[in-house]
């Protein structure tokens, strides 16, 4: 039981010095500005008419979703498609998505044959195209079931064994994760479901027959899927670890774990696959999307599986991370940051080790402290920036409130 | 003790309903809603033992059967519910009490599922067929709960635990295994007969997400009541209230209120007038524009919205033999406007106003007779008379 003294604690002052404060609400806070090295503007597509929401590139083209209903008349329930071969994103056409209000996570096969949109809230599914043409995408298949319908609010598509999964993370109230195969795209296949998360999971990665789950409150799980020789499968995974990263601020108490990214360094050597970032997304000061966020960056050793722990960080006051993309042929990590706008890490090397004045307090390396901040984008414009994507050679960022950005990529040498 | 407790007097039975067409104008999607409903079907119950030392309360709502959909009521919101007003579940209260006294000191435990000692009285027992868009904010009700009261002369006294999560649905269960996760105290002051003044405050663990997890809520009430007719006032009521939203320890979001009512009799009729200020959390709605998401994204809200809204009704309660009926119109103003910019949910898109008008015409039902006052158990009943019956309903 619960019974929280605390909670407690004064809350008669509290009621009489708050009734006679009348019924005010917090003003939104901003990020702090940034005055380091940008990554510079080559071009902005815009529209209003929608939120919008993920984003994912192939080639010259990129598919952007929608979320909620933005007023006056915008529904989240269309993908757009724009050409991004130059300069400034071109949209050259969209698709609706029937009998849906918000669609969330948006990607394209490794293969570049299929693009798998989440549709989120009632009517939860994905919706697999073909992309024999890229500006035509064309539908395959709605896949829902009783196991998906509350909502699809992420879904990852990643390869195990050669096979093409789908790796949903199911809204609440009985949070689950579903993996789908989609060996025959108009025929998906369920093949595990599980209850998982505290009170969700929310987002996966997955990488060499390992599979990472961002379990909220409950921190990161990684489970044996084929690769980890715990004798794990798809359709039974198998816990290898589990950490709790610590929250943004003590008093949240959570870890808020909302997205990961197990990084394969291309440059190699002893710290090429050991580190592990994980995104808190924690309500800002106001609790309201598109105001304000709040959340960090944690940096895991996973050089145990069995035993991760948080070594680094990265904080960027008053704003909060969401979705990351990695370069991981230069060692470069980007992190959408919403009202913070995009910002570039240098995560090449050995992220535990630093001077005791580049620590925090609890002993955790500070990446800011360290210097590994190289560059932000669109950090102190008006934008809420949901995610981002390196395509090799630029980044582009989802911009809740106006669209797609085109943005240089970060420089090594930019500190 | 001997006048604390309500729910002691013999066996008392009462069936209730309001009968109701209301339009909304402009409603969500900018536009205009014309429905009816049976709102409130109610039986009730009471009954006591061993000189009413020991005694039980159940009320059954079929609000499930009979208004699935919510009943259009400008900025109320709740359980899955905005714009409508959510039914409640069928087992709406089923509370045992034993209750004694140690000389002037009365004292009592109750049991089992209905109302946290929190707030101010129930808007059901109150002169208007429509809610309030507090009801969130000033009640915790249709949880498994157990309360401790002590009262002594003026001074009650109430603590309670119970389970967190809302309900799921109309004929869900609270989740049994919450119980606990929660608690509440009240304290009741009545310096005269006249004037009831509560103070209250809940600690509420996730009531949205009903498996856990989800955003705490701190809740905050002050409120003074009539408590028995004054002049040409037959009831009134001033409160405020305030919920700040949690996550962990850290606030996430505050949401306060302050409502005033009374009602007076004017000839043969019963005019009643409420004036609200209250703040609403907005969450993504649904395909139905009338629900959203009880998996808020993120724990994150979309929005929130300062409701002022005035309210005046008219009833004239005739009454025949055990029956009562009383007819009544009731109208309302709304003026919503964002508190947060940018907001992704903007009033004056989403109604295509902020000037919001609804009215409702019907009749209140009722039959049998009951003492009982909704929400208050044994002896965490105040030391004053029952209240005025209002438009025809009873004290419940």
């Amino acid at each position: 039981m619960a019974f929280r003294p605390r909670a407690f604690r004064g809350p008669l002052a509290t009621l009489f010095a708050a009734a006679l404060a009348g019924c005010s609400s917090d003003s939104p806070t901003a990020a702090k500005p940034f005055t380091g090295p940008s990554l510079s503007v080559i071009g902005h597509g815009q529209t209003t008419v929608r939120y919008t929401a993920e984003l994912w590139t192939r080639g010259t083209i990129a598919y952007t979703t929608t979320w909620s209903q933005r007023p006056p008349t915008g529904v989240g329930n269309a993908v757009y498609i724009w050409n991004i071969a130059n300069n400034t994103p071109v949209m050259v056409d969209s698709l609706i998505v029937e009998n849906a209000t918000t669609l969330g996570d948006i990607q394209v096969s490794d293969d570049g044959a299929l693009l798998v949109v989440a549709t989120e809230r009632a009517n939860g599914s994905i919706v697999i195209y073909d992309l024999t043409n890229p500006t035509k995408p064309a539908r395959l298949t709605r896949y829902q079931t009783d196991n998906t319908s509350n909502g699809v609010h992420t879904a990852e598509v990643a390869r195990v064994d050669g096979k093409l999964y789908a790796f949903l993370s199911i809204d609440p109230p009985t949070a689950r994760l579903v993996i789908v195969d989609l060996s025959d795209p108009r025929n998906p296949l369920e093949v595990m479901v599980r209850t998982m998360g505290n009170p969700f999971v929310h987002d996966v990665f997955v990488r060499d027959g390992l599979l990472f789950t961002a379990l909220w409150d409950d921190g990161l799980t990684i489970w044996d899927v084929g690769g980890g020789g715990k004798g794990g499968t798809l359709a039974n995974p198998v816990q290898i670890g589990n950490v709790r990263t610590a929250p943004w601020s003590p008093s949240v108490g959570g870890s808020e774990a909302h997205n990961v990214w197990w990084f394969h360094d291309a440059a190699g050597g002893a710290n090429a696959k050991r580190f592990a970032f994980v995104g808190e997304e924690a309500p800002g000061s106001n609790g309201s999307v598109l105001n304000s966020s709040n959340g960090d960056i944690h940096v895991l050793d996973v050089s145990d599986m069995s035993a991760p722990r948080e070594v680094a960080f990265y904080h960027v006051d008053g704003a909060g991370t969401h979705n990351f993309s990695v370069d991981e042929e230069r060692g470069i990590l980007y992190a959408a940051y919403y009202n913070a706008g995009v910002r570039a890490l240098d995560v090449r090397g050995d992220l535990s080790s630093c001077s005791a004045d580049q620590k925090a307090a609890d002993g955790r390396c500070d990446l800011r402290k360290m210097g590994r901040e190289l560059a932000a984008g669109l950090a102190n414009a008006q934008t809420f920036i949901w995610g981002v994507h390196f395509d090799g050679s630029f980044v582009y960022a989802s911009d809740m409130l106006s669209g797609l950005w085109k943005l240089t990529a970060a420089s090594r040498t930019a500190q | 003790m001997e006048s604390r407790d309500s729910t002691r007097a013999s066996f008392g039975l009462r069936a209730q309903a309001i009968a109701l067409a209301t339009r909304m104008n402009p409603g969500p999607a900018d536009r205009s809603y014309t429905e009816g409903y049976l709102a409130q079907p109610l039986i009730m119950a009471h009954g006591g033992v061993l000189d009413g030392h020991l005694a039980g309360v159940v009320t059954l709502d079929f609000e499930g059967l009979t208004l699935g959909r919510g009943q259009l009521n400008t900025g109320t919101y709740g359980e899955g519910y905005a714009d409508r007003r959510h039914p409640h579940t069928y087992l709406h209260e089923a509370i045992a009490v034993a209750s004694g006294a140690f000389g002037r000191l009365g004292v009592s435990l109750a049991g089992g599922k209905g109302f946290v000692p929190f707030g101010t009285d129930d808007p059901m027992t109150r002169p208007f067929a429509a809610y309030p868009v507090n009801h969130h904010l000033a009640q915790i009700l249709e949880r498994y709960v157990a309360i401790a009261a002590a009262s002594a002369g003026p001074l009650t006294l109430e603590g309670a635990v119970f389970n967190g999560d809302e309900p799921a649905s109309p004929g869900a269960p609270p989740d049994a295994s919450r119980f606990g996760d929660s608690w509440a105290v009240r304290a009741t002051v009545t310096p005269h007969s006249l004037l009831e003044v509560e103070g209250s405050f809940a600690s509420v663990t996730s009531p949205e997400l009903v498996g856990g997890g989800g955003r705490d809520q701190r809740k905050w009430s002050v409120g003074a009541r009539l408590a028995q007719p004054l002049g040409r006032l037959s009831s009134a009521l001033v409160e405020w209230a305030r919920t700040d939203e949690l996550v962990g320890d850290a606030k996430a979001n505050q949401f306060t209120s302050f409502l005033a009512e009374g009602s007076t009799a004017v000839a043969r009729a019963t005019v009643s007038a409420r004036f609200e200020n209250t703040t609403r959390p907005e969450e993504e709605r649904l395909l139905d524009p009338f629900r959203y998401s009880r998996s808020p994204t993120d724990l994150a809200i979309i929005g929130i919205t300062r409701w002022q809204i005035g309210t005046i009704a008219v009833a004239t309660p005739l009454r025949a033999r055990r029956v009562d009926i009383a007819p009544f119109v009731e109208v309302s103003y709304a003026h919503p406007t964002e508190e947060l910019t940018p907001s992704a949910f903007v009033p004056q898109d989403f109604y295509g106003s902020t000037s919001i008008w609804s009215a409702s015409v019907g009749l209140r039902l009722g039959i049998g007779s009951m003492a009982h006052r909704m929400g208050r158990y044994g002896a965490g009943m105040p030391n004053v008379p029952g209240a005025a019956v209002a438009g025809g309903q009873h004290v419940h």
